[in-house]
């Protein structure tokens, strides 16, 4: 297994800032950052994510050809939405079983999961075809979209590196511009996350990953000035998250009103400027917090090195906790003992993952070699 | 069941309420106190399509029932139009199965930036109540909604918790149903107190069955109540408006 790293460890963060934000009403969740922040953990998972793909597809010990890449990539779309798939239908299981466990039919309505019961058939289309997303279980469908996508993001950069970022923000400025989204089926809307404006950030990541080119080096080289800017930024969410302000409608612009709201859909660009603004403040600072802390920042890196299955175990566990709280009210103790049993099982989940990977390995050790048709030589 | 009977269009000038079918029938004690609804107003006055945002749960109850009878969002656009000689209504259902007060309130501000609603229309409470959301933290987020929506000149509707003998007793589902009730008085906005109506309904004609055999979710007859609910206390608020001299 890698040695604990900033990306693992961010990501843990991120993984059980999700699992803290998908229990509504909690009392832990009082103390998440999106409470001070007008970004939240969604975008640094995305960001992260397109930093990953880069580390993916740029290994230097392992050089993929062009192929490769998109054989990669797309295999790793196939396994999320596998994740996604399996995760939705126990969710379903779950709201399905406790309904009848505990005799509380309303729990067939809990997160946009009433029409797989009032609506079967069309609402198992809509599954199947990422068109109907479970409420809290709606950013893999991002992430399988993004990974569908990456080999076009990663044969772009090979190509021409300098018409990435361009090409990726004007997408994001035409969607906020004519509101592009995905449609939902059977439940009139959209997506909760649109694809077609997350993209950026997840563009934004893979070129931060950069470390001598790019935006990446740009940054790093002036990482000072940028720290400067973003206090001002950080600040400004506190002030913002913290007295839930919104601007009247009436002092917006008339058009392009998309360009200035608070909106998670459309990851509005105060969204972004935050998530970037947190970025640069944050940078590096996992030297030091594994320096002060370094059990708490190997256990973070460790959840985050095995990121989709505790993304998935963390979303069903949010979902039981949520039935327990109904079950068993929503005190405190309720909370912190729900809490700490969810992160103790992430970590377990985390744990045998990788005891899972080890063994793997070892067998693959002592099996003769075959050449891969995707390296370059 | 019995056959469902349509709202009765108002008659004559068209300035009184439409009556409710008789399996919905609750005195008027029971439904709604009628409040000001003053853009919508503006909107008829100006003879505008009536734009009117539908959010909250349960969305299912939006859907249409597998009977085919009409979705909640069409009932009322149906009654309204007939109710309101001449106006085209439009309704925008962003409903979402489950959602608590905090989510909705989120999704209220984005979509009311861009489809510019004369009303919004929003029930809530039953899955914070099951979801154990405290009634502060519920009245805070509700609140903060409702006084940027007038800041915003939108009108909404507050449809309330809905009855079932299964929470009848149930601590946190009164605590919220007592917090809606307090939000609506305090913020003197349109509040339908289904609870009410539908217990209303419920021990005066035990033959009727607004819920569906799981005792909680709407039967075909519950959704239409609910939708002449809605529909009727909106107009009345609408006569008060117009045809009563304005407390300010």
């Amino acid at each position: 297994m890698r040695k604990p790293n900033e990306i693992d460890f961010w990501r843990g963060f991120a993984l059980i800032t999700i699992f803290i934000n998908h229990i509504p009403g909690n009392f832990i969740e009082r103390f998440s950052y999106r409470n001070i922040s007008l970004s939240d953990s969604a975008e640094l998972f995305v960001l992260l994510a397109g930093w990953s793909m880069r580390l993916m597809i740029e290994n230097p010990k392992r050089p993929l050809t062009s192929g490769g890449v998109v054989y990669r990539l797309w295999g790793r779309a196939v396994t999320l939405y596998i994740a996604q798939t399996f995760i939705t239908e126990i969710a379903i299981f779950i709201l399905a079983a406790a309904s009848i466990w505990l005799d509380a039919p309303f729990l067939l309505d809990w997160h946009n999961a009433g029409a797989v019961f009032h609506e079967p058939i069309e609402a198992h289309i809509g599954l199947v075809l990422l068109t109907h997303q479970l409420g809290y279980f709606n950013i893999l469908p991002l992430y399988v979209v993004l990974m569908v996508a990456a080999p076009v993001i990663a044969l772009i950069y090979r190509t021409f590196p300098q018409l990435l970022l361009p090409l990726s923000l004007g997408l994001y400025v035409l969607t906020l511009a004519f509101g592009i989204n995905f449609p939902s089926w059977p439940i009139e809307g959209t997506w909760f996350f649109s694809p077609t404006a997350w993209q950026l950030i997840y563009v934004i990541g893979f070129l931060l990953a950069g470390k001598t080119t790019d935006v990446g080096a740009f940054a790093r080289r002036h990482v000072r000035i940028l720290r400067w800017i973003a206090v001002p930024i950080v600040l400004a969410g506190v002030a913002i998250a913290s007295t839930r302000y919104f601007p009247d409608l009436a002092d917006l612009p008339k058009s392009g009103r998309f360009f200035v709201i608070f909106d998670k859909t459309f990851m509005s660009p105060d969204r972004l400027i935050h998530m970037l603004a947190l970025c640069a403040l944050f940078a590096g600072a996992y030297t030091s917090l594994h320096a002060w802390m370094p059990r708490f920042a190997s256990f973070l890196a460790l959840l985050g090195r095995n990121a989709l299955n505790v993304f998935c175990a963390g979303s069903l566990l949010s979902l039981c906790a949520q039935i327990v709280r109904y079950m068993y009210g929503g005190r405190i103790v309720t909370d912190v003992i729900l809490f700490a049993g969810g992160v103790a099982i992430m970590a377990l989940v985390a744990w045998i993952s990788e005891w899972h990977s080890r063994s793997q390995k070892e067998q693959g050790a002592l099996a003769p070699a075959l050449p891969s048709p995707f390296r370059s030589s | 069941m019995e056959p469902a009977q349509p709202a009765q269009p108002p008659s004559g000038s068209g300035q009184t309420a439409p009556a409710l079918s008789p399996q919905c029938e609750v005195p008027a004690t029971d439904l709604a106190a009628p409040a000001p609804l003053p853009n919508l107003t503006k909107a008829l006055d100006e003879h505008r399509v009536i734009n009117i945002l539908s959010v909250g749960s349960p969305a299912s109850a939006a859907l249409g029932g597998a009977s085919g009878v009409k979705s909640f969002p069409v009932q009322v656009t149906d009654i309204l139009e007939a109710a309101l000689k001449g106006v085209n209504v439009e309704i925008t259902n962003r409903g979402v199965d489950g959602e608590v007060a905090e989510t909705a309130a989120d999704q209220i501000r984005s979509e009311a930036a861009i489809k510019k609603p004369d009303l919004v229309l929003w029930q809530l409470g039953t899955n914070d109540a099951l979801a154990r959301i405290g009634p502060g933290e519920f009245t805070d987020v509700v609140k903060g909604t409702i006084e940027w929506l007038r800041e915003n000149q939108i009108d909404v509707v507050l449809v309330g918790l809905q009855y079932t003998s299964r929470f009848a007793k149930d601590e946190n589902y009164n605590a919220i149903r007592d917090a809606l009730l307090q939000i609506a008085t305090d913020e003197k906005v349109l509040y339908i107190r289904r609870y009410d109506a539908m217990r209303y309904i419920a021990q005066t004609r035990a033959n009727l069955h607004l819920m569906a055999s799981d005792n909680f979710h709407l039967s075909d007859l519950g959704t239409q109540c609910m939708a002449e609910h809605i529909a009727r206390a909106m107009i009345a608020s609408l006569f008060v408006k117009r045809f009563r001299p304005s407390p300010n």
